[in-house]
């Protein structure tokens, strides 16, 4: 996990692979560490990272590796790392010349030729922010929003021309896609609710979330077999998986170990028997979720609205308007930041950035690790 | 009782002796840092580094483990289930290398268990010979530790004021022949498709005198197992589990259950060989096209009222009874749209049916549609014909046996 402070990093999560996350020490780093990031901090724009290594681009278009992978290269105005392919998109040489759209083995360091390479015409970049500089961070989305690429075949996916795609998200098994009017489309697999139709099936094709219309997105976020979205008016909308408590929802598998937070009262109850369902805080009873197939709107605390959203395979973050994190979902390799490895099933906000005082400059962007 | 030398001495043996040989081959699916991790596991263990080779393991298990989530689970690529096993090999032996208390060692033997359940054959089969040398040095009081009302160890009465046994009189029976000729089951069971009961055929199997609930419990007790928890699988709340035979049989069998749950559709006997050599194959599946090795065998586990909602397998099956009554309804695959089948892909093999609570106004073709029932008993075998639609309620504490076969 790591965010963006006007250029400070911090990161913290799983690290077996040395990858750059706080000191590099040991596999796991529990709390936020600042980040060391190659070259110079203030430079870095984009950070990817997958399971095993981590992406760096600089403004400069300094691409560099960490971790399982490593290099440097050149010309990069961003990437996209996945444990499969790391996809790099490179500046074609001078103006009106185009981008090239790679695709690479991580371990490939960049040298040889490129598993394909598609280019990008110059028309797309005619959509970027006024400078004419393409917006870093919208991979697997490809500038101009008309395809996407996604580590497994077909790498290059094309969209309906109708979609005017703003962001788009992959999961393990699914995609998200946010067009420009704030409605979010959702295909792929769907046995773990993560499509978010109300039901277990599959989609071929981007379909539109009924139960979500009438309500503009701001912002989504693809979990390995979660979705998240964020309103326009900082409201956070669920649906997936549960079973490490990813959606905030109660999750049986917490209560086993007793640590499912929507009620202390988890384990038998005087009279020998078990505690079936979880106690809502109203002190009615919740059935424990495994599956949310549906959007549900989540409760953050009172008055605080969100302004960015992110998973990571099984764990969600969360930024509202005034610079809190918060996170929960699967914590054992100790990616929600609370300094334990304890898993969560309901919002839980990081202390390091309201210890450290950084509400007056607030978490502005930020992205998730796998775990 | 052995000590932690003598169980590490044997587990040490079961290992290949190299480094070079305590590797999986694997092809371009799994990820070169996933390769990389394998090795630095196997270096950390070799070098005697036990902890840091436990988190390794751990983190080879999560994320095989959700490769084995990712897709339908026919599409899982053999490999990730074969790295998962690897977790679970290194793992286990890990978890016995610095104590051999039982505590160690029964948990050792659930993430065997893990690897035989959701893993793929590794090194020889190495998983199932660690776990059977793991339980075999486990406490001898294998039951587990005393809960509510646990002391005898009798089958307690089922609620027998409660169960429906149907009166198959009034209904037309399946046929039943004692040893048939493999050439006369052909002729006219087989290749016409007709369920039969066949007596005298698995009646003097091990099982049938062999298998109570302790005798079970002393093979099979301390082994983790999937359970289904719920009424039938077509319920909301319908749910799999994980838990130890022990387990499953003091809170689903004894103890007046609250729920219904049911060891069910689990291949038992690849997990405990030792079982197996308590039943045979039937002859007659050497009428089909397969081998041996490609023939299924399940195990069905469960108290009384256990349901298996109206539903058809892709393969033919010999059912055969061990303990307990069933009372089984076989409906021809003629009759399919008298049944109305789930339209979802999930479920399209599924009546929509209650069978013995039909909602006829929902389903008012179901009425008419014609029927073989019978209640199966111990040492009998059911045959049911590929996509034959069967429907299945066990009368009593029942244990049953099937064979998928082609």
């Amino acid at each position: 996990m790591a965010e963006e402070r006007r250029g400070s990093w911090f990161g913290f999560g799983f690290c077996g692979f040395g990858q750059a996350l706080g000191s590099g020490r040991g596999r796991q780093v529990h709390s936020p560490e600042p980040l060391q990031t190659p070259g110079e901090d203030a430079d870095v724009c984009r950070v990817s990272a997958s399971w095993s290594y981590t992406a760096f681009v600089t403004r400069g278009g300094r691409l560099e590796l960490s971790g399982s992978a490593g290099c440097a290269a050149g010309g990069c105005r961003d990437a996209w790392a996945s444990e499969a392919l790391l996809v790099v998109l490179r500046a074609g040489p001078g103006r009106g010349a185009g981008t090239e759209l790679q695709a690479w083995a991580p371990g490939s360091a960049l040298s040889g030729e490129p598993l394909w390479a598609h280019t990008v015409g110059p028309e797309a970049e005619g959509e970027d922010a006024p400078g004419g500089e393409p917006q870093a961070g919208a991979l697997p989305l490809l500038p101009g929003a008309r395809a996407y690429v996604s580590p497994r075949p077909p790498f290059y996916s094309p969209l309906a021309p109708e979609l005017r795609a703003r962001r788009l998200e992959l999961g393990a098994e699914h995609a998200l896609l946010l067009d420009e009017a704030g409605q979010v489309f959702s295909w792929g697999q769907g046995r773990h609710g993560q499509l978010g139709h109300g039901t277990l099936e599959a989609e071929l094709e981007p379909r539109p979330l009924e139960a979500l219309q009438g309500v503009p997105m701001a912002e989504v976020a693809a979990g390995g077999w979660h979705s998240v979205c964020v309103s326009e008016t900082g409201d956070i909308y669920i649906w997936g998986w549960n079973e490490s408590g990813q959606l905030a929802l109660p999750s049986r598998s917490l209560a086993e170990v007793g640590k499912t937070a929507a009620g202390e009262a988890s384990g038998p109850k005087e009279d020998g028997s078990d505690v079936r369902t979880a106690e809502g805080e109203s002190g009615g009873l919740a059935p424990f979720i495994a599956i949310q197939p549906f959007p549900a709107l989540l409760d953050l605390p009172p008055g605080t609205d969100a302004v960015k959203a992110s998973c990571g395979s099984r764990h969600t973050a969360v930024v509202t308007r005034t610079g809190e994190l918060y996170t929960w979902g699967w914590g054992k390799y100790g990616q929600l930041g609370h300094e334990d490895t304890s898993s969560l099933d309901r919002p839980r906000r990081v202390e390091y950035f309201v210890d450290k005082r950084l509400q007056d400059e607030p978490l502005k962007v930020f992205i998730v690790t796998e775990w | 009782m052995a000590g932690a030398g003598t169980l590490r001495e044997a587990l040490r043996a079961l290992l290949p002796p190299t480094k070079e040989e305590l590797t999986l081959q694997l092809g371009e699916t799994v990820e070169r840092s996933v390769v990389r991790l394998l090795r630095e596991a196997v270096e950390l263990f070799c070098g005697g580094r036990g902890d840091e080779c436990l988190q390794a393991s751990e983190a080879i298990l999560d994320y095989s483990w959700e490769k084995l989530n990712t897709g339908p689970w026919r599409d899982v690529h053999r490999d990730w289930r074969r790295v998962y096993a690897f977790g679970c090999l290194l793992k286990a032996v890990c978890l016995c290398e610095e104590t051999g208390d039982a505590g160690a060692v029964a948990a050792a033997l659930r993430v065997c268990d893990m690897g035989l359940l959701m893993g793929a054959a590794i090194l020889g089969d190495i998983l199932t010979k660690v776990a059977a040398v793991l339980q075999a040095h486990l406490p001898s009081g294998k039951r587990p530790a005393p809960g509510p009302a646990q002391e005898q160890p009798h089958e307690k009465k089922a609620r027998h004021d409660h169960v429906r046994i149907p009166d198959v009189r009034s209904e037309r029976t399946v046929p039943r022949l004692r040893c048939p000729s493999l050439q006369h089951f052909r002729k006219h069971f087989l290749v016409p498709g007709r369920p039969v009961i066949l007596e005298g055929v698995a009646d003097q199997w091990p099982c049938m005198k062999k298998w109570s609930l302790e005798y079970i419990q002393d093979v099979a007790g301390c082994r983790t197992v999937p359970v289904e928890v719920g009424s039938r699988y077509t319920d909301e709340e319908w749910s799999q589990t994980l838990m130890t035979v022990n387990e499953f049989i003091s809170k689903y069998i004894r103890d007046e259950p609250r729920d219904v749950g049911y060891l069910a559709q689990h291949q038992l006997f690849d997990q405990i060989p030792e079982l197996k050599r308590d039943i045979s194959i039937p002859d007659y599946c050497c009428l089909g096209d397969g081998d041996e090795e490609e023939i299924t065998i399940n195990a069905w586990f469960g108290p009384q009222g256990t349901v298996s909602p109206l539903h058809q397998d892709p393969q033919q099956n010999f059912l055969a009874q061990v303990t307990g009554r069933k009372y089984i309804r076989l409906y021809s695959p003629q009759e399919s749209e008298a049944l109305y089948p789930h339209d979802t892909h999930l479920l399209h093999n599924t009546s929509q049916v209650d069978v013995e609570n039909p909602d006829l106004e929902k389903f008012p073709k179901f009425a008419e549609a014609p029927f073989l029932s019978c209640i199966l008993c111990p040492g009998e075998i059911l045959f049911i014909p590929v996509k034959y639609w069967h429907y299945v309620r066990a009368l009593d504490l029942s244990f049953s046996v099937s064979f998928w076969w082609s």
